[in-house]
């Protein structure tokens, strides 16, 4: 009777197994289509913001997160990448006690997202010489030191799109493929848990920031900022930590 | 160490100087606790002032219980349970905190690690902040678990670092470093209590049991690290930001004259959950997990980054490792 119960669990494993396999294979497919789901994530994102409000304290946020390719995490495990949706464009936010504040550096990243808000169609014609007139907020720091264009980076023929050097596309969410093509050892530290950051739990699914939620792509190096209120420090300096 | 066979008590009581069996010591604690309980409510019954309200009342009968309770690692379940539920009542009727209280237990197969990177540090101090609306820590006194201090490069001694800078960070010329408790393997700090108020988890934790500690603060004399914290007065925390997710071993209110400190945020990370200060870092300094595990990303920050450890050859073997870019 156990045996049977025994094989049975394991024809389903081996089933469950082969489908994961399956989907594993196609997702390099579906990939380009998911820019549609990127934008059109407004409505399961508000369902997201619902659930997460009617967490106990001490339950584990629920982020919205889109497997990694190609890229693994330690021990060869699968892991995942923020997705950007409206409220997490916010910065992660994350209460501690009574206060909520938001966790990624650049708590309004692209506020101009979607593209497709002002450009309808989606391509565009991009010359190397200026930024165009609405994107006067973009400073070119990064392109200006490595001597990229727009087109370096940016798909002209789909604007949401960003456009690898091997002829393929990615969507903003996948913006580490982008990344990884100079910063292959940032990217592999990221994969393996030395860089960037994790959210929410230790346990359970991988969920890391992409590159996108701290660094600004035009401006990447972390910025000044004044610093929460010192301690008040009975010590003299100079008296051990 | 192997567990005792016969010993009875609950299975994460931990290491360190565990203070006697003592069932029968307990048994009669109990049967002198129920007999005070009694006559004190019968007192409070009798009592002809009218200014005793059943509240008082109370709260006298609850506080008696709360003082004549064990030290956490000899309760069984039961009596846990039970001065939880008194501890979150006495909450509730004395501070008008609606709180949840947890005891939960080290999950098996977990040893916590932390690794703090100096790279990637710019002394925000977001998780300073964090860390004193989790875990409730006193603001009058303004305690803090956390230093961050700042260093001019090519110096490692924490005396020459200034951990009171108000500038724009990230200085030029300047690294940034952070300490708390580091969670020794081997804690100069359990070693020195004298009542056993303190001990080590099986998931690597420090903890400290408040309503037993005496506040001699040999601890604090012991601590190579400057991590624990003395409260002079009794903490003071506004109703309103009060972290109702507590846990016993943790984040609950604490009173004057117990020493407290950092415990990875107990409450959160036996629930799976991210230390606040991990969770509030916006540069993703901070690494934390399980240590057993060898996929965790604690793990490969150990075995493929470059990493030292605060103060080692004190032998302390902290579970808190230091690591560069």
């Amino acid at each position: 009777m156990i045996r049977a119960r025994l094989g049975t669990a394991a024809v389903c494993l081996a089933v469950a197994w082969l489908a994961a396999a399956c989907v594993e294979r196609e997702r390099p497919e579906s990939n380009l289509l998911s820019v549609v789901g990127d934008t059109v994530l407004s409505d399961s994102a508000l369902a997201l913001a619902a659930l997460n409000a009617q967490l106990e304290p001490g339950e584990l946020n629920v982020v919205q997160g889109a497997t990694v390719d190609r890229w693994t995490g330690p021990g060869g495990r699968p892991f995942e990448v923020a997705v950007r949706t409206e409220e997490q464009e916010a910065g992660h936010p994350r209460r501690f006690g009574s206060v909520t504040y938001p966790t990624a550096l650049r708590a309004r990243s692209v506020s101009q997202y979607p593209c497709t808000s002002c450009h309808f169609g989606r391509t565009v014609v991009m010359t190397d010489q200026r930024i165009g007139d609405a994107h006067q907020n973009i400073q070119p720091v990064h392109p200006e030191q490595t001597g990229a264009v727009c087109s370096t980076c940016h798909s002209e023929e789909n604007v949401e799109l960003l456009a690898l050097k091997r002829g393929e596309q990615a969507t903003l969410t996948q913006s580490y493929r982008l990344c990884a093509q100079c910063h292959f050892q940032q990217v592999g530290t990221w994969a393996g848990g030395g860089h960037g950051k994790r959210l929410d739990g230790w346990q359970g699914r991988r969920v890391l920031m992409g590159c996108g939620d701290c660094h600004d792509p035009h401006k990447p190096a972390i910025e000044l900022r004044i610093p929460f209120p010192a301690p008040r420090l009975e010590r003299p300096k100079g008296d051990g930590p | 160490m192997n567990p005792d066979p016969n010993d009875a008590r609950p299975r994460d009581a931990g290491e360190g100087s565990v203070p006697p069996k003592g069932v029968d010591r307990r048994r009669a604690l109990g049967i002198i606790a129920g007999g005070v309980t009694a006559g004190v409510q019968a007192l409070g019954a009798c009592t002809p002032l009218s200014t005793a309200t059943e509240e008082d009342r109370e709260v006298k009968v609850l506080a008696w219980q709360e003082y004549i309770k064990g030290n956490y690692r000899t309760m069984t379940e039961e009596e846990r349970a039970a001065t939880i539920a008194r501890l979150e009542r006495l909450a509730k009727v004395k501070r008008g905190e609606k709180v949840t209280m947890r005891s939960t237990g080290a999950q098996p197969g977990v040893v916590f690690g932390y690794a703090f990177n100096i790279s990637k540090c710019k002394g925000f101090r977001n998780c300073i902040h964090a860390c004193i609306n989790e875990n409730n820590l006193d603001r009058k006194a303004a305690t803090q678990y956390i230093r961050i201090f700042e260093m001019e490069d090519g110096v490692i001694d924490l005396g020459d670092g200034d951990a009171t800078y108000e500038h724009e960070v990230p200085a030029e010329g300047h690294f940034y470093m952070g300490t708390q408790c580091f969670q020794c393997a081997d804690p100069p700090c359990v070693k020195v209590c004298p009542v056993g108020a303190t001990w080590q988890e099986p998931d690597g934790i420090t903890v400290i049991d408040y309503d037993w500690c005496i506040g001699c603060r040999y601890c604090m004399a012991a601590c190579p690290y400057w991590a624990r914290r003395f409260n002079w007065s009794a903490p003071e925390v506004p109703a309103a930001e009060v972290n109702p997710n507590q846990h016993y071993l943790s984040n609950r209110a604490r009173k004057k004259g117990v020493v407290e400190k950092c415990t990875f945020c107990l409450h959160r990370s036996r629930q799976g959950r991210l230390p606040a200060c991990v969770e509030a870092c916006p540069t993703g300094a901070r690494v934390f997990g399980n240590l057993l595990d060898p996929d965790s990303e604690i793990r490969w920050v150990l075995e493929n980054k470059r990493i030292f450890r605060l103060k080692e050859d004190l032998n302390t073997e902290p579970r808190f490792w230091y690591f560069t870019d």
